[in-house]
């Protein structure tokens, strides 16, 4: 996300600022729950890739304030320092790390969390398959982590990029939820690649274990889950059919809300 | 669908014997180095999907393995060089950092997660054997990493990984050695030289780092790019040291060299060696080509010499002094020189008239014999020139008169004679021009006093011709360049203010014709002849302050006339003078602190020189492919010489396209024998006008920098005009025409924006012709709809229609005509079709009106209609539309008792895995569509029946824009995103 002074032209930039959010990304969160209720029910939250903490503050507020929940949990993680924000428990450091994970869950001292959520993107370095094979790593150190802490029927939601693997993901995540939607808020710049998958509904796999292991890399966690990932081949052979399924896309926030694409 | 051409990222280069080979995306291609000359001997695209980040040569030279993303293959180097692959695409699944041949049969391929596969690569069924996996115990992400085998058998892996930190480990012992953290961010390229000692690595943070392995310590840093560094390899030959090669994002590659005891030295910049961002990728041979090469997002595969770098040779005044014997007086210094290229000569003139020469075969300073009285003549002010096909050198001083010397082979004097000048009274001579044109050789005198005439003065064998040239009775005419056309004998003067002076100088009694302020800028620095036809010359002017024109000029009724047939900007710097070598414009000027050779057709620069800027004394001398750049510098003589090593398109073995994202293209209506023109619009604010011919290649003509804005849309409103739009409301008319079968063009007009400060992007266009000229409309990205009429006569542009549709952002908008009526429609981002009959308000002119009532307002796709067809039917329109929502919907559009409707007639939910963004037609009931996903379908519809006929995968990442032409019933499609390609629908 570029901080050109394009966005401090954009309503959603100055609407952030008179409501007192960190980002104008809270918007983009506020108009996911519009449409898929994500924050009912919800006491126990993990956000990662969360500097500087407009997410936070949406659920700090949500939880906290509007559900009064006093006994209410949220861990915000990000590789950049945070400022504090109330009720959330800030952790400087990289997600795709093992021990990154550990932590958080010791955090949580054992108890299942409701809601995972990652808005992470790594600085892009210009090469299309380079960054989306990071941006992928990002979103499944997050599943990782869910598929240890969730509590079954729990929400999954995570930034994506609709490049040409993300049929792959699509997949791969419906193995482990109910619901796998694919959603673009009208504060995401329809310019931008960027949308939101919203996983509803967390089934864990029922042959298959999760386990942390701090050599092991996300490839190798998942070996084994059922997820379609695919394995190596024997004699190393190129997988001709992997699991790609378009996903169901949605358009969410209300049309008449305000045009991110629009200048003024 | 077949793929024909494609131009993208160049991910990886390795030079290995004679060869040249480039990861080009998916594609592998080789070129042979024979003498200097490089050839494309094979190029074949070896992976379906995955590009080529790395190549390696197994240590007997006989195979070759490329790998990227999680494909790898493994090929033998005959099979490889005769175009018939072997092996097929293997993978594994990870992401591959690099690969190493542990010998001909074993593979070592170090993943992301920092473990090495060991794979049996013997099997000829290619049924490779996984063997090992082995790792350090440290998997962090990398982004990059390599694999050195030394002599002694150990086998180093060197790791850069996602954050800070570079580990060097031991396959053998799976030990890790050392973590360096000297790094701050992500570690792009780590490399350990061929003995094991040392390693470099370079990140985020903009710093080469080089380090001793034998103790672990940090040796030095190198500092100087701008931004992120990509790439490093070592020089091969340490028997003068270290050196190290390194590219980066701020597209320069620099070479340096390490002393023991300092940061590293740089000892060579190439800037802008590729177009917009990046350099991907590069190789070196210092020993047997001595050559390196490097490869940019922009496509291009360019070879650099080696060996004839950084000639400079540099005389101080007391070198010189002590090599002619002379003492120079304490105020004097350098103040011209000339060259005589045929002699290798170099005339110097100093400040108090001495005048040496130097030899440069011999190296020999010799004074030239002159009378105390002449060199008096010469105090402070001269005027040098050579006429160089004749050896030779004239010299004004300030009362005109003009000093000849003429130089033969042998002689070390020359012989010299005055010719006085009577003509100039009281007035002062102010500058001297020369000119040649075919042996005729020239000399002009100017003063500024306009009663006084030019002198023009012809050199022959024979002696000397003078004839007088009326003056431009203008007070301010002063000339900066001449030039002289033989076919015609017409003499041109450039002057300030882009003004032209022409004499038809076979006719005495002719008087002077003046073209004033040609266009905006300043000082005409060089005026030479293109091409020069009976009655029709074209003239290269080129403009200090960055513009050049191609001209023609011509006499009709014993007037002359001038059109402008080529106009564009150069945006790197000042231009001192230009010329066309081979259909290739090169120009030099100054930018900054450095003066620069820059091929504008190929868009490279040649070489560079920090010189300290261009106030200064500077000449800059050609000879073919070769050429020096003179000039002070601290009072110190410097000479550049370059000389060209790849002449052939000055070692560009591969073209390109832009070097950022391509974000609209179009090709022309018209083929002429068998190429259309081509134009592409990138995210870097740059337009080019090439060629597509029919086999799918496309040659790249021109980069126009008119524009400053992000692009949004090019068209071709017919075969002679195009328009683009871009942000800030940005929006040009161009007008093309040929010299010689090369496209050139003209901004013919742009739109006035509306606002002081223009923050609208204007998103699309539509145009179709109308009385003298075009109906146009533009939409914007605050729901402005405006319709202008344009007079291709008067340049101007009529506002006709100007309203508004909500308050969101339109993306497109066409022109329809359904019974007799001409209807607008725009797709906007709220996924709603709309429709008005705009038939009364087409005019051109009159007073500004709104639009009517809207006749259709459907809403089609959940959120923005990113591309519209409109496929025109007897009486009806089809229109196909594809959204951001993934979904494709052919609808039909027609009048039903005057009442126009829109109905949807098919419906594809899931039409891409993401994003839709253009529709090209195929003909008949066909079209084809790109996406994000990178896979172009092909769809046809019978009885309204959507149905996907065909996929393929394109190479091109970022798929965002397309246009197809059809030729003799095949279908050509141009792809743009972040690269171009081209494809043919059989
Ligand atoms: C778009 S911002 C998140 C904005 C946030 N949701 C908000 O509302 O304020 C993306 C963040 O991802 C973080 N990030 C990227 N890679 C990461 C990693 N490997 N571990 C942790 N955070 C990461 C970046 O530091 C950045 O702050």
């Amino acid at each position: 996300m570029g901080k050109s002074s394009k966005d401090k032209r954009d309503i959603y930039y100055r609407r952030a600022k008179e409501e007192g959010w960190r980002a104008r990304s809270a918007f983009k969160l506020l108009q996911l729950n519009e449409e898929f209720q994500i924050f009912k029910g919800v006491k126990r939250v993990v956000d990662l890739c969360a500097a500087p903490g407009s997410w936070s503050q949406v659920l700090s507020r949500e939880l906290f304030q509007n559900q009064k929940q006093e006994d209410a949990k949220i861990v915000a993680v990000d590789l950049q320092p945070m400022t504090p924000i109330d009720g959330v428990t800030c952790i400087q450091a990289d997600i795709t790390h093992p021990k990154t994970l550990h932590k958080i869950l010791d955090t949580f001292g054992g108890e299942p969390a409701d809601f995972v959520c990652s808005d992470g993107a790594p600085d892009v370095t210009g090469l299309h398959d380079l960054d989306e094979y990071i941006q992928a790593q990002l979103i499944l150190s997050a599943l990782q982590l869910t598929t240890c802490i969730l509590k079954p029927g729990g929400t999954f939601v995570a930034k994506i990029f609709r490049g040409r693997d993300i049929d792959l993901l699509y997949s791969q995540l419906s193995y482990l939820f109910e619901r796998v939607v694919c959603a673009k808020p009208r504060s995401s710049r329809g310019t931008s690649l960027e949308a939101f998958i919203v996983c509803l509904g967390y089934k864990p796999s029922k042959n298959w274990e999760p386990k942390l292991e701090l050599n092991k890399s996300t490839e190798e966690f998942f070996e084994g889950a059922g997820i379609g990932k695919s394995d190596n081949l024997e004699h190393l052979d190129f997988p001709v059919d992997e699991g790609r399924t378009i996903g169901t896309f949605l358009a969410t926030g209300d049309l008449n809300d305000v045009d991110s694409d629009a200048t003024y | 669908l077949k793929p024909l051409s494609h131009y993208g990222p160049v991910t990886s280069l390795k030079v290995f014997q004679n060869y040249v080979l480039a990861g080009y995306g998916p594609i592998l291609k080789v070129f042979e180095v024979v003498n200097n000359e490089t050839q494309l001997i094979s190029s074949q695209q070896l992976f379906k999907r995955n590009k080529i980040h790395h190549i390696c040569i197994s240590q007997s030279g006989d195979k070759v393995c490329i790998s990227g993303s999680r494909s790898f293959r493994v090929l033998s180097l005959v099979d490889t060089l005769n175009n018939t692959p072997s092996l097929e695409e293997k993978a594994i699944n990870e992401w591959i950092t690099c690969c190493e041949f542990l010998d001909d049969n074993t593979l070592l391929i170090l993943n992301s997660h920092n473990t090495v596969y060991t794979v049996d690569v013997s099997s000829k069924a290619s049924q490779f054997i996984l063997s090992d996996k082995v790792h350090c115990n440290e998997k962090s992400i990398l982004y990059s990493g390599s694999i050195r085998l030394l002599d002694d058998g150990r086998v180093l892996i060197a790791a850069g990984t996602v954050m800070n930190g570079v580990i060097i480990w031991d396959y053998l012992t799976k030990r890790i050695i050392y973590n360096f953290t000297e790094h701050e961010g992500s570690i792009f390229g780590v490399q350990i030289d061929s003995t094991g000692k040392f390693m470099i690595s370079c990140s985020d943070d903009r710093s080469v780092k080089l380090y001793d392995l034998q103790n672990g310590k940090i040796l030095a840093n190198g500092w100087g790019h701008g931004s992120r560094i990509w790439n490093l390899r070592f020089f091969k030959d340490q028997s003068n040291g270290l050196r190290i090669m390194s590219t980066g994002e701020d597209c320069t590659i620099r070479l340096w060299r390490y002393e023991p005891g300092h940061d590293l030295i740089q000892v060579e910049l190439l800037e802008n060696a590729h177009l917009g961002k990046h350099i991907w990728s590069g190789d070196i041979d210092d020993e047997h080509l001595k050559l390196f090469v490097s490869g940019g997002a922009d496509g291009k595969v360019r070879v650099h010499d080696l060996i004839g770098r950084n000639n400079v040779q540099e005389f101080s005044l007391e070198t010189i002094s002590a090599k002619i014997g002379k003492e120079f007086h304490t105020k004097e210094n350098i103040k011209q020189y000339s060259e005589l290229p045929h002699l290798n000569l170099l005339i110097i003139i100093t400040s108090h008239g001495s005048i040496i020469q130097y030899n440069q075969l011999s190296n020999e300073f010799t004074l030239l014999e002159l009378t105390p009285e002449e060199s008096a003549k010469f105090y402070d002010f001269s005027i040098m020139k050579s006429l160089c096909e004749i050896n030779v050198i004239l010299i004004a001083c300030r009362n005109g008169d003009i000093l000849q010397l003429r130089f033969e082979g042998n002689a070390t004097q020359p012989q010299r004679s005055w010719i006085e000048e009577s003509q100039l009274g009281n007035s002062k001579l102010t500058n001297l021009l020369v000119a040649s044109s075919n042996s005729s050789h020239y000399s002009l005198t100017d003063c500024p006093n306009t009663k006084v005439p030019f002198i023009l003065r012809k050199y022959s064998d024979s002696g000397v011709e003078t004839s007088f040239l009326q003056q431009p009775q203008q007070t301010s005419f002063t000339t900066t360049d001449m030039t002289i056309d033989s076919t015609n004998s017409w003499l041109i003067l450039g002057s300030r203010y882009v003004s032209l002076a022409i004499y038809d100088i076979s006719n005495e009694s002719d008087q002077v014709t003046i073209f004033k302020k040609l266009s905006q800028g300043d000082t005409i620095t060089s005026v030479s002849i293109v091409r020069s036809q009976k009655n029709l010359l074209t003239v290269l002017l080129t403009v200090r302050d960055g513009v050049y024109l191609y001209v023609n000029i011509s006499k009709i009724d014993g007037e002359f006339q001038y059109e402008i047939i080529h106009e564009n900007k150069l945006s790197r710097g000042f231009i001192e003078g230009g010329f066309v070598q081979n259909n290739q414009l090169i120009l030099y000027g100054f930018k900054s602190s450095y003066f620069y050779l820059w091929n504008e057709s190929k868009q490279i620069e040649i070489y560079n020189e920090i010189c300290g800027g261009a106030h200064r004394q500077w000449e800059f001398f050609r000879q073919d492919f070769n050429s020096k750049f003179i000039y002070i510098n601290k009072s110190t003589l410097c000479i550049k010489t370059f000389n060209a090593r790849f002449v052939k398109d000055f070692g560009v073995i591969n073209p390109g396209t832009h070097g950022r994202e391509i974000r609209s293209v179009c090709i022309s209506p018209e083929a002429k024998n068998g190429s259309r023109l081509i134009l592409t619009a990138s995210e870097d604010t740059t337009v080019k006008l090439g060629k597509l011919h029919s086999n799918g290649s496309v040659e790249s003509y021109w980069s126009l920098n008119h524009h400053v804005s992000g692009m949004q849309t090019i068209k071709f409103f017919n075969q002679t005009y195009a328009a683009s739009s871009a942000a800030n409301e940005e929006f040009f008319i161009w007008k093309f025409s040929e010299l010689d079968a090369i496209p050139i063009v003209i901004e013919y007009s742009r739109l006035k924006p509306s606002a002081d400060i223009p923050d609208l992007r204007i998103m699309d266009f539509d145009a179709f012709e109308y009385e003298n000229g075009f109906i146009i409309t533009t939409v914007y990205s605050d729901s402005t709809i405006k319709v202008w009429y344009f007079d291709i006569s008067e340049k101007r542009f009529f506002l006709i229609i100007e309203d508004r549709y909500t308050t969101c952002c339109i993306l497109n908008v066409n022109f329809l005509f359904l019974n007799n009526r001409v209807l607008l429609q725009i797709g906007a981002t709220d996924g709603h079709l709309s429709i008005w009959d705009i038939t009364n308000k087409v005019a051109t002119g009159g007073e500004v009106k709104s639009l009517d009532e809207m006749i259709i307002k459907q809403q089609l796709h959940q959120n923005g209609i990113k591309a519209i067809l409109p496929v025109k039917q007897a009486g009806s329109y089809e229109i196909i539309t594809g959204g951001d929502d993934n979904a494709l919907i052919l609808s039909t559009l027609a009048f039903d008792q005057e009442k126009l409707k829109l109905e949807v007639k098919s419906f594809i939910e899931k039409a891409a895995s993401s994003t839709i963004t253009s529709i090209s037609s195929s003909g008949d009931a066909k079209f084809l569509v790109t996406s994000v996903d990178q896979i172009v379908r092909c769809w046809s519809y019978k009885n309204y029946e959507l149905s996907c006929e065909s996929a393929r995968y394109t190479t091109i990442a970022d798929t965002g824009c397309s246009d197809s032409v059809i030729d003799d019933g095949q279908v050509i499609l141009a792809i743009g995103g972040a690269g171009l390609s081209t494809w043919k629908l059989a």
